[in-house]
């Protein structure tokens, strides 16, 4: 790889991207070094494969300004183009050619020499386990081999800088944790990474760095333990048997606190507990007095799908949401 | 690659890319005509069934009624009509391709982006020799005849340089539609009048005037007529010039046309 020095690869400033008068970015501005896998998380629309279009030439920029390798996305594409590898929703293979055909294809395009391409179409085939089916068509694989062929095909011109938008979505488990291995081995050897994800999972176990977009928008930024510790507060879930029950329960929570969430599809009531606040034993007593009946609870330390439900609408919906 | 501080290319470069790419594009799509060969025989049974039907429905009340030997008529226009149906391919074929993800890969590679349309008409191009070869072929069966080796040749490159103009035309109209479906749908409007209203199955003197004044001139009878002078060995009079001024205005017009159709995201 040939950025020595630890310059950002990837800078994104104050995007800005509106589809008619809808926005579907806005103000997004981030950077990524060699070497680090950067986090986009969000919900279906919130823009994610928005932004990577954005940078890697697919779509014009309204607003803001986006370089890689220091090239400028708006001013220099082809530049950019020859810098960067794509996979995921965003980008594809062809279907109806060979793993080995797709790579050769793509080698050829990139303008790699010839004895150059074949040596890396072999290498890549070989490093990533593909010799099996790489000389069958792409539309005889199953879901994991299309994903895996997918994400090779944005290595074959080996570039610093490499977008994957939702790359395991799809995938049964063991396949989204081989590919998250590949990942991390790729940023591990100096690539610096965009991926994008709905799985909170999945940005903890490989993002550096993570940003959670909602609407086009930053709601939060750090890395999953300082997005973890930011939310300095064990939660309280308790289960109902019915909406009816879990709406008598949020009467009830009237002049206790209005900081929590509620998941109608699930009758869930989440509480925050935090020092200082209602304990979790008086607020059941509270359900319990009233003779609404609990189901279930649990009580337990914040996960990322915290950090992640506070700051969009998505899952729980409520007044009493925080922030 | 080990080269990341890549310049933007120069004019030259561009050029080259454009001869490359487009050459990478021909072979992606040979290989999947050779994996889908209904792709190929569909244009050739079109062209095969055309000649059938015309020449034993048709011939014996054309021919009696004009006294021209039918099957030396029909012949060079199920040519043109074949390389036609050719054309529609591209513009079904490419508007697949761009509901295709890979599109969107071929977007964002360091390529000549007019080449995605430039080898798929190229292919498209290879193909249509081949099946104008096997009309040929068919032909000489039920009694056709060239005049001249050179004829037979100079009328198959007319046929397929016109097949390659309606090819661009084709991808004008997926590169807008990009739908592979509606793009087969709205063939119908311009190749049923193109086929029919023309001099490709029979002479256009029966028809009243004002078709007449189109059919005499558009692209597909010109080219036809030429095609017939080539084979026949006999003079092409003004139809030859017609057919290339054809060829030539929809490659200008088509060309530029597609490729910026191609290039909105």
């Amino acid at each position: 790889m040939a950025s020595t020095s630890d310059a950002p690869v990837i800078v994104a400033e104050g995007l800005w991207k509106s589809y008619g008068d809808i926005p579907a970015v806005r103000d997004l501005s981030f950077e990524v070094r060699p070497g680090s896998v950067f986090g986009l998380l969000g919900p279906n629309g919130a823009g994610k494969t928005t932004t990577i279009n954005m940078l890697t030439t697919l779509l014009p920029i309204d607003a803001g300004r986006a370089s890689v390798a220091g090239f400028d996305v708006e001013r220099a594409p082809e530049a950019v183009r020859q810098v960067i590898g794509l996979a995921g929703q965003a980008a594809a293979i062809d279907e109806k050619l060979t793993a080995r055909e797709n790579l050769e294809m793509f080698g050829r395009l990139y303008k790699m020499p010839k004895p150059e391409r074949r040596a890396r179409v072999d290498e890549l085939i070989e490093q990533f386990r593909m010799t099996e089916y790489a000389d069958r068509t792409v539309s005889t694989y199953s879901g994991g081999q299309r994903r895996r062929i997918d994400v090779v095909a944005a290595l074959i011109a080996n570039p610093p800088a490499l977008f994957l938008d939702e790359p395991t979505t799809g995938l049964d488990p063991r396949s989204r944790v081989e590919l998250w291995e590949e990942i991390r081995s790729l940023a591990d050897g100096g690539t610096a990474v965009v991926l994008t994800t709905q799985y909170l999972e999945e940005a903890d176990r490989l993002a550096d760095h993570i940003v959670i977009i909602d609407r086009g928008t930053v709601v939060a930024s750090g890395t999953a333990g300082a997005l973890k510790d930011d939310l300095d507060r064990d939660v309280l879930e308790v289960h109902f048997a019915s909406v009816g029950d879990l709406n008598l329960a949020v009467g009830k929570m009237a002049g206790v606190t209005d900081d929590y969430g509620t998941d109608e599809t699930s009758s869930k009531l989440t509480i925050p507990i935090s020092e200082g606040s209602a304990s979790s034993l008086a607020l059941l007593r509270r359900f319990e007095d009233a003779g609404i009946p609990i189901v279930d609870f649990h009580y337990r330390r914040p996960t990322l799908d915290d950090v992640f439900m506070s700051h969009t609408d998505e899952v729980i919906t409520g007044s009493g949401r925080s922030k | 690659m080990t080269n990341p501080t890549a310049p933007t290319p120069t004019v030259g470069d561009k050029l080259r890319w454009a001869i490359q790419d487009t050459a990478t594009i021909t072979w992606r799509d040979m290989i999947r005509t050779a994996r889908q060969p209904e792709m190929l025989s569909f244009a050739v049974v079109m062209g095969l069934f055309f000649l059938l039907l015309f020449n034993y429905v048709f011939g014996g009340a054309i021919g009696a009624g004009t006294g021209v030997d039918y099957i030396q008529f029909l012949v060079p226009g199920v040519f043109v009509i074949t390389a036609l149906q050719g054309a529609q391919q591209t513009s079904t074929g490419l508007a697949q391709d761009l509901a295709e993800g890979v599109i969107n890969r071929f977007r964002s590679l360091p390529m000549s982006q007019v080449a995605v349309i430039a080898g798929r008409t190229v292919a498209d191009s290879l193909r249509n020799i081949v099946g104008v070869i096997l009309v040929a072929l068919v032909g000489l069966l039920m009694g056709f005849r060239f005049a001249s080796l050179w004829g037979a040749i100079g009328a198959i490159a007319l046929t397929v340089a016109m097949g390659y103009a309606f090819s661009w035309l084709g991808a004008s109209i997926a590169a807008k539609i990009r739908n592979a479906e509606m793009v087969g749908m709205l063939s119908m409007f311009w190749l049923f009048p193109m086929m029919l209203a023309s001099s490709a199955f029979t002479p256009t003197s029966a028809m009243p005037g004002w078709l007449r004044a189109f059919a005499d001139n558009q692209p597909i009878s010109v080219a036809a007529d030429a095609v017939r002078a080539l084979t026949d060995g006999t003079p092409a009079g003004s139809a030859t010039l017609s057919a290339l001024a054809w060829i030539v205005g929809m490659l200008i017009v088509f060309v530029p046309l597609s490729t910026r159709l191609y290039s909105r995201p």
